[in-house]
């Protein structure tokens, strides 16, 4: 026993042995779950990684990356960080043993410069008018481009047009007319606009502004100040006053999360929906009649700006094959082709004009996405941003379940300075 | 290692734990125990010291050298008895798990975190690389590269003028008679080997090492086709060990680990630094923390106690009622009751979270409440007390199981057939008999629960938060709380995190130790 | 009668664990299965979920399973060995620092592991570069990893269940001339196999089912545990579209553990007791 132990440990490793030489050869499995070995030894061709998050986008970018690799000789290697990953790169990166390219939103590119995780991305002048220009601003952190965007992507009122033939006018009658369905017993709900016992920062914004908060005051060049933070002050506590009073009414409420929200407009159970283009999957398999418009401002209120968020591959500035990254984030997913076939793949709006204009023909709800997030705001990117999100939720939920706005607007602001603070 | 068919039978020489050196025959059974031993550890040694010495790591060469040897003596020597039984787990405990937890403790006196990760010189780099810009009025240069006489240099094409002139770190120098590509690239050019695609690729490492100085500033490659001139705005300056460049000059502060300019303002990339008992100070006068423990505190210990106790009850009464002799269907029980234990726990926790959702949960769908579970102190509470139990009681019902078997029926059966009623049999036989296998392991039970991060953060995400402490909620435990301290914010504050997780390990050590001194009563009561 | 009792509290107990579970199999067989839906009885019923499962070419399930069992039944093994052998060592022999051990053991235990992760980064960084075999994105490396908590919990466990085996049995061999090798392979180990089995079976269950440490581990696609591969179905924006492939997920997890457990059922039940009275 002692010796076939033995013997089984011997070949274990030697197995062990046989995958890491295996895996140097080109021509191994490129599903093989033996990894490669590091990139020590530079005559070892080039080896790009790509990190990117969620299956699906991961799996889109297979094709792609493995094109690149093909054309320019190297063995490219694609990853899905499950969990957190932000993070994930930033502390990867630090120790070196993290990718070369990043896929990520733009708002992580604060944090990853201040930990020195991402280079600057060198585009040209006619590169960057190619892209839709608020896809551009959003990239750009103190005065330089940090990613390669790919897609862009805001929050929009999607409404049951069997039940609301008209785009509302202002979201007051977003309110009147789904209280008045719900009273009807036409739907269950009267607006699904995910907040969850723990708040929504992302979906409740377009509300907040229009109510007239905000978040930062603005510094010299029109970025968000972190040095004045206003989520708690002057006309944003009127804003959480009105978050408190929809939360009365029961058109915002706790029970609609992120989970239930869209299934329940898709099953008819809510007359509209505040979203972005990954509900339109959902909602096109239910087989509703629906249109996309802007959400609507408050009756003599301000714009409802929503967020824009853009999808962005980043150049790490640790990572083993600079040259190679900067080729494939400046030079290769920046093609019209490559961004058209990553919309095939996995379809988000496309930050490329070119690509934008050869797939809206088919997917009308694009450009309706695109206008209602015109005159969006990009999110901010700073690194104190970060701060936002969590005591702007808490304290959303709890005006929504009626707690005292002016509480919530102090306790909030106190939390964001403490933590900017530091 | 070793397995009972090859060891002889028993052997004259009477040995107890204790070292005692005798006689002993050379049996079988200890030459193979000896030459595996060797031929183990000069496996292990053949795969692990190669890599070593190609990478030239001298000082891990020598503790594997040294953990083997000591490994060697240990098991070839008589001595030591309870050392050749701890050490196999010990080594694992020591690099995964010891050596994490000291590594992060020692972290607690830096200001690690994010901006903070690197070394001063990592954060220069950064620095330096980030306010990287073209120069105005530059060319975006075609690039191809190539060799001459071995070296590797750049041709680059100026797009408006088609004029190529060769980079290398010696500058820039005129290149006649190059071909040019469709795109502008050169194909060829005498004197020079035009690298292919595959082969640049190649050497995309010397490609990046590659700086031409310029007079406005320096060629780098950008990518493997084309090269930008560019100069950085910020710049290190060793004299005055500051940062040179737009509103600076920025000084290094070696006391927060960032650089400041004359106007107070820093740059975000930081490095890490030494900030001595600052964390530990923070913990104990931020009044978010302080104001806010006692009552986190108490909820946290009731969560663990209830926790322990509620999945060990239920647990139990369950491997009681499947424990008799005439019970039937006890299989398929026994199977449906691991289901829960069966299932991915992080999946069940999210699921357990919307069935108590108050307008689309089943709980309050099947019970026809209109109750907001999760939104109420009191019932969000009791909601994770429940699903923890839900979660838990098939663990505790297995090992109460397993402990049953392990009491002989007939003392149980006896004390039943003494006209004792049940419930003083349970008492007085079963119940002590199964704490003495299962009082250790409460303890161990309570010391997770008491850090059961999953339960909470998954369910209740620590809430629900009222408007006067938005900070905390009233299902945080110290670890969720924690977490959203350190990193809730979104930015990690690792030293932070690190000195709170001292102190709740200070707290749980504590708390552990006199439950563990209880056990020792149990522990010897078969002695 | 008293037996009757026994059924019904079962029977109300075994309601209790299934309610959430039912849900989950609703969900699984409901084609418009969603996280957030809320109704015990599916809308439609059809395996397409499970097709879907097995045959996406997103989700490598299959691989993941594989994954998740080679490395369940690898480090459940190893972990029961190794805390099996430490457990002998605590109850059986007096030492020096015998109790400080175990509650050292304890509270390495009850570190926060989400802030153990850089050093884990660090750690294998270097192991990723000097053997690759035992890198990042590969089973063998989280293997190791979880070796490091193999002494944990379970050493715990077995410990106290050893105390429970009369000391009077060890004396006794040690008096007929058995070595300390002997009487752990031939006297504790087949009284303790109702707990071995029992260990085991929690082992393999908590192998199967961890996820924090195999989420920053295993980043390769086709590297995945089902527990990290199924964690990613449900973040971003397709968690809706998935819950379905999801629930279905959920329940082909199940199945190992069910089997594990049927295995090693009967040497849960032979117990002690027929050991007992051989000693």
């Amino acid at each position: 026993m002692r010796i076939r132990a033995l013997a089984t440990l011997a070949g274990l490793a030697l197995a062990a042995a046989a995958c890491g030489n295996s895996a140097e050869a080109p021509a191994a499995a490129p599903t093989s779950a033996a990894p490669a070995p590091s990139s020590a030894a530079p005559a070892a061709g080039g080896k790009l990684v790509i990190w990117s998050e969620g299956a699906k986008r991961t799996a889109a970018l297979k094709p792609f990356a493995e094109q690149f690799g093909a054309e320019n000789g190297v063995t490219v290697e694609i990853k899905e960080i499950t969990e957190n990953p932000q993070q994930t790169f930033v502390t990867a990166s630090q120790q070196g043993s993290g990718p070369d390219v990043m896929v990520g939103a733009h708002d992580w590119i604060g944090n990853m410069v201040q930990n020195g995780a991402v280079e600057p991305v060198n585009l040209t002048d006619e590169q960057k008018a190619g892209f839709n220009p608020v896809a551009v601003k959003a990239v750009t952190f103190n005065g330089q481009v940090y990613g390669a965007p790919y897609a862009v992507e805001n929050l929009a009122l999607i409404r049951n047009t069997d039940l609301v033939a008209d785009a509302p006018a202002t979201f007051d009658e977003v309110a009147a007319k789904g209280l008045a369905l719900k009273k009807d017993g036409k739907v269950k709900e009267a607006l699904c606009l995910q907040v969850a016992q723990v708040g929504d920062a992302y979906h409740a914004y377009p509300l907040f502004s229009s109510a007239g908060g905000s978040l930062f005051g603005a510094t010299a060049t029109g970025d968000p100040d972190p040095k004045q933070v206003q989520i708690g002050t002057g006309d944003s506590v009127k804003a959480w006053g009105k978050l408190g009073e929809l939360g009365k009414k029961g058109v915002l409420k706790t029970s609609i999360t992120p989970e239930n929200s869209i299934p329940t407009f898709a099953k008819g159970d809510c007359a509209f929906l505040v979203s972005g283009p990954w509900a339109m999957n959902d909602v096109r398999k239910s087989g509703l009649k629906y249109d996309i418009s802007a959400i609507p401002a408050f009756e003599g209120g301000k714009p409802a700006t929503p967020f824009v968020g853009v999808q962005a591959f980043f150049v790490a500035a640790k990572g083993q094959n600079k040259t190679l990254a900067q080729e494939f984030v400046t030079n290769y997913v920046t093609n019209t082709d490559v961004a058209k076939a990553l919309y095939d793949a996995d379809p988000r709006p496309p930050a490329l004009t070119a690509a934008m204009d050869l797939v809206k023909g088919n997917d009308p709800d694009l450009a309706k996405f695109l206008d209602a997030g015109k005159d969006g705001l990009p999110m901010p990117a700073i690194p104190e941003m970060s701060a936002i999100w969590e005591p702007f939720g808490i304290a959303e939920a709890s005006v929504i379940k009626g707690g005292d706005a002016a509480k919530a607007a102090g306790a909030a602001q106190k939390a964001v300075e403490k933590s900017l603070a530091k | 290692m070793s397995a009972p068919s090859v060891i002889d039978p028993p052997k004259k020489a009477a040995r107890h734990s204790a070292a005692r050196p005798a006689r002993r025959q050379v049996t079988t059974a200890f030459v193979v125990t000896r030459v595996a031993v060797l031929a183990v550890a000069a496996a292990l040694l053949l795969y692990a010291v190669p890599p070593l010495v190609a990478a030239e790591s001298w000082v891990a060469l020598a503790v594997v050298i040294a953990v083997s040897a000591v490994l060697g003596y240990l098991y070839l020597s008589r001595r030591f008895v309870p050392a050749k039984y701890l050490v196999p787990g010990t080594i694992f405990l020591l690099a995964f798990q010891v050596f994490p937890v000291l590594f992060t403790f020692s972290t607690s006196v830096t200001n690690f975190g994010d901006g903070h990760r690197g070394t001063k010189a990592e954060a220069v780099t950064a620095i330096e690389a980030s306010s990287l810009k073209q120069v105005p009025g530059s060319p975006s240069y075609q690039l191809s590269a190539a060799t001459k006489d071995g070296e590797l240099v750049f041709l680059l094409t100026d797009p408006a003028t088609k004029q190529v002139q060769e980079g290398s770190t010696d500058g820039l120098a005129p290149v006649e008679g190059a071909t040019l590509g469709m795109t502008g690239k050169v194909t060829a050019a005498p004197g020079y080997t035009v690298l292919t695609t595959a082969q640049a690729a190649a050497r995309g490492k010397e490609i990046a090492a590659i700086t031409v100085p310029t007079r406005g500033g320096a060629i780098k490659a950008n990518g493997l086709s084309r090269a930008v001139e560019a100069k950085a705005s910020m710049v290190y300056d060793a004299s005055c060990d500051c940062i040179q460049g737009e509103n600076g000059p920025w000084k290094a502060s070696e006391a927060t680990g960032y650089f400041v300019n004359p106007a107070g303002d820093v740059l975000s990339q930081g490095w890490q630094v030494n900030v001595g008992l600052d964390n530990f100070v923070r913990v104990m006068t931020d009044p978010t923390i302080n104001t806010n423990f006692l009552g986190v505190f108490a909820w946290n210990l009731t969560f663990a106690l209830g926790s322990v106790l509620t999945t060990f009850a239920l647990g139990m009464a369950v491997a009681l009622a499947l424990h008799h002799p005439k019970m039937r269907g006890v299989k398929i029980y026994r199977i449906l009751l691991i289901l829960p234990y069966a299932m991915p726990a992080f999946a069940m926790l999210l699921i357990w979270r919307d069935m108590f959702n108050k307008d689309f949960g089943l709980v309050n769908q099947l019970t026809g409440l209109t109750t907001d579970w999760l939104g109420q102190p009191t019932t969000a509470r009791l909601a994770v007390l429940l699903v923890n139990l839900w979660l838990g009681f098939p663990y505790m019902f297995l090992v109460t199981t397993g402990a049953l078997q392990a009491i002989p029926r007939e003392l149980t059966e006896a004390a039943g057939l003494d006209g004792a009623n049940a419930w003083n049999a349970f008492r007085r036989v079963t119940l002590p008999l199964l704490l003495v296998a299962l009082s250790p392991l409460l303890v161990a039970s309570f010391a997770f629960n008491f850090n059961n991060f999953n339960a909470i953060q998954l369910t209740t995400a620590g809430g629900p938060f009222d408007v006067d402490s938005i900070r905390v909620g009233a299902t945080d435990l110290l670890i969720t709380y924690t977490f959203r301290l350190a990193f809730g914010s979104g930015s990690a504050q690792f030293g932070f995190a690190a000195a709170i997780s001292v102190f709740i390990f200070a707290i749980v050590a504590v708390l552990s130790a006199v439950g563990f001194r209880r056990t020792r009563k149990q522990e010897d009561v078969y002695r | 009668m008293k037996l009757a009792w026994r059924h019904a509290f079962l029977v109300l107990i075994v309601a209790f664990s299934l309610f959430p579970i039912v849900f989950v199999i609703s969900a699984a067989i409901n084609p418009l299965g969603t996280l957030g839906s809320s109704t015990l009885v599916p809308t439609g019923a059809s395996l397409g979920n499970f097709a879907d499962l097995l045959t996406s070419d997103v989700y490598p399930f299959k691989t993941w399973f594989v994954n998740s069992i080679v490395l369940a039944l690898m480090a459940s093994f190893t972990s029961l060995l190794l805390s099996l052998l430490a457990a002998y060592a605590f109850s059986r022999m007096r030492f020096k620092g015998r109790r400080v051990g175990m509650l050292t053991l304890l509270l390495v235990q009850m570190f926060p592991q989400f802030l153990a992760v850089v050093a884990i980064f660090m750690i294998f960084t270097e192991i990723s570069d000097l053997y690759p075999a035992f890198g990042f994105d590969t089973v063998s490396g989280l293997m190791l990893l979880y070796m490091g908590g193999a002494l944990g919990a379970n050493t715990w466990l077995m410990k106290g269940f050893l105390d429970t085996v009369p000391k009077e049995l060890d004396e006794s061999a040690t008096v007929d001339g058995a070595t300390h090798t002997q009487i752990f392979w031939r006297i504790i180990l087949p009284l303790v196999t109702p707990i071995l089995a029992v260990t085991g079976l929690l082992a393999f269950i908590g192998y199967m089912s961890e996820f924090i440490m195999a989420s920053v581990f295993l980043r390769d696609p086709s590297s995945k545990t089902l527990a990290v591969g199924m964690y990613g179905m449900l973040v971003g924006d397709a968690r809706n579209t998935n819950f379905g492939m999801f629930a279905a997920g959920t329940l082909i997890t199940a199945i190992p553990t069910v089997g594990v457990f049927l295995w090693l059922q009967r040497y849960i039940v032979s117990g002690l007791t027929s050991g007992a009275v051989k000693g």
